[in-house]
């Protein structure tokens, strides 16, 4: 038998069973795909550069990546050292996840004012995934892209990847020209219902480009700030969708809110309830207290967890969001602020533990059981 | 059960109501097509005096921009924050467990010389 050579040292496997991470950040920039773009974009790249709306304002870590993600030789980590390699030493094999739901790395396409341009940068993505991701290791599921500026055209990439097996859900900024319940989207979920792929929101581009500003009081100025607004884009979002009555007309739509933080949902189903009692005659369409139709319809990624004071608060916060039934864990991997599946929650009961670490992702992605060896009982 | 004369019919006529004072409490008479209906005037959520608030329909809806209006004048909207009961049943249209207190009312012929009728609550 050969002896292989690791250049990283290998991490030993420390979780015992195996987990799904709904936000892993795979190496996908707009530059590597320049080669499977139309001629016509090729060209204008060549004439004027990509012409997309720059990066937030500041971030964490390097350049928004954990310290330890640099490579060795001190290149630019820009983008990450989400190569293959890197994500199978360093996250997949030493957590143990079974399942990585790959959500890329670049989404100022998601900023721009050209549709055309947004729709052709999301194909070739979308195919890029595909041939150097998700087939080279198949624990990885892709997101597919759309150019959400056009809802026809991210209908049309929809039904062009969405069947694809490796494709597990349709993606999108949280930065929008408008909430995203408005009908002027119904097309992407009638598409998205069609081939059951649940709809992710995930943060950023929130203020750039064609998008609103990231909060209703205008453009903040430290990163802190930023990252303070992600809840107030989110809660715009996730109101949007019960009162424009997307959940009525759209019954298995799911919707996954991503990196904007759980904890915030509670007091806002509260006061949605609250308003909806008093309210429910102007939007009689929606049938259901809001907080039923999160229950229903509405997932959420945990990272970056809040951290209540005490581990009482953190288990009462987590049974307000209903975490039993709609958290799903993710790491943010190699971001700076990812959270750690062993460290980031207190300790859950065993049946929680479950649901938020495997069996909500499983359920909501269609992904088989925990094979045996990891702890589950698919053979 | 005590009963406490509401009025003449004639002082409530279809789709009015009147609110009156009774063993203390204060009671709102409700004439819905005919039929009179009795709910204690206060709103269990905060306590605001229920039956001066909006009489109001069940609108219903199949879709945004659809509205549809059912039982005319059944429901009345509290003042403050506008929850809709079914004078009815007392009950919360969004939360039938939550609900007011509602009274039996009968009508008495006697007074037939000056064709007036009377009303009773009983409470």
């Amino acid at each position: 038998m050969a002896i292989s050579e690791s250049k990283t040292p290998e991490k030993k496997v420390r979780m015992k069973r195996s987990i799904i991470d709904c936000d892993v950040h795979h190496l996908a920039p707009v530059s590597a795909i320049k080669d499977n773009l139309p001629r016509f974009y090729r060209d204008q790249i060549d004439l004027w550069g990509w012409r997309l709306p720059g990066p937030i304002y500041l971030n964490g870590g390097v350049q928004g990546l954990t310290v330890d993600s640099t490579p060795p030789d001190g290149s630019n980590p820009t983008g990450g050292r989400g190569d293959m390699e890197y994500l199978r030493t360093q996250h997949m094999d030493p957590f143990n996840v079974e399942y990585g739901i790959l959500t890329g790395s670049d989404y100022s396409f998601q900023a721009s004012p050209d549709p055309d341009y947004a729709a052709a940068l999301c194909s070739a993505l979308n195919d890029y995934t595909i041939e150097h991701w998700t087939s080279k290791d198949s624990r990885l599921k892709g997101s597919a892209f759309i150019a959400k500026q056009d809802p026809l055209l991210a209908a049309k990439e929809i039904d062009r990847i969405g069947s694809h097996p490796d494709m597990v859900q349709v993606i999108v900024a949280s930065g929008a020209e408008k909430p995203y319940g408005n009908r002027f989207y119904h097309p992407i979920y009638e598409a998205c219902v069609r081939h059951n792929l649940p709809f992710n929101i995930h943060v950023l581009t929130e203020g750039l480009g064609i998008n609103t500003g990231p909060t209703g009081a205008g453009y903040v100025t430290y990163y802190p700030e930023y990252r303070a607004a992600r809840p107030q884009v989110m809660m715009a979002h996730l109101a949007s969708f019960i009162f424009e009555g997307v959940f009525e007309k759209f019954p298995t739509l799911k919707v996954v809110l991503q990196e904007a933080g759980a904890f915030w949902i509670a007091p806002f189903l509260w006061k949605l309830d609250a308003d909806w009692k008093s309210l429910r005659f102007q939007t009689p369409w929606v049938k259901k207290a809001p907080s039923e139709y999160f229950r229903s319809n509405v997932r959420v990624t945990s990272q970056p967890i809040e951290a209540p004071p005490s581990t009482e608060l953190f288990q009462q916060m987590m049974k307000a969001v209903y975490a039993d039934e709609c958290m799903m864990y993710c790491s943010d991997f190699p971001h700076w602020d990812f959270d750690s599946p062993l460290l980031t929650f207190p300790k859950l009961d065993d049946a929680t533990w479950e649901r938020i670490f495997y069996q909500n992702a499983a359920d909501l992605y269609e992904l088989p059981a925990r094979r045996i060896e990891q702890g589950g009982t698919q053979v | 059960m005590n009963r406490f004369l509401v009025g003449m019919a004639s002082e409530i006529p279809e789709g009015s109501k009147k609110i009156i004072q009774a063993e203390g409490r204060s009671v709102g008479i409700y004439n819905i097509e005919g039929q009179y209906y009795a709910l204690r005037n206060t709103c269990p959520h905060q306590g605001a005096e229920l039956c001066s608030g909006i009489t109001a329909s069940y609108i219903t809806s199949n879709g945004p921009g659809d509205f549809a209006y059912e039982r005319e004048g059944e429901l009345v909207r509290c003042p403050w924050h506008q929850w809709e009961f079914d004078i009815k049943t007392g009950c919360m249209i969004t939360d039938p467990k939550m609900r007011t207190k509602t009274y039996d009312v009968t009508v008495e012929r006697y007074d037939v010389s000056v064709e007036e009728n009377q009303l009773y609550v009983h409470i």
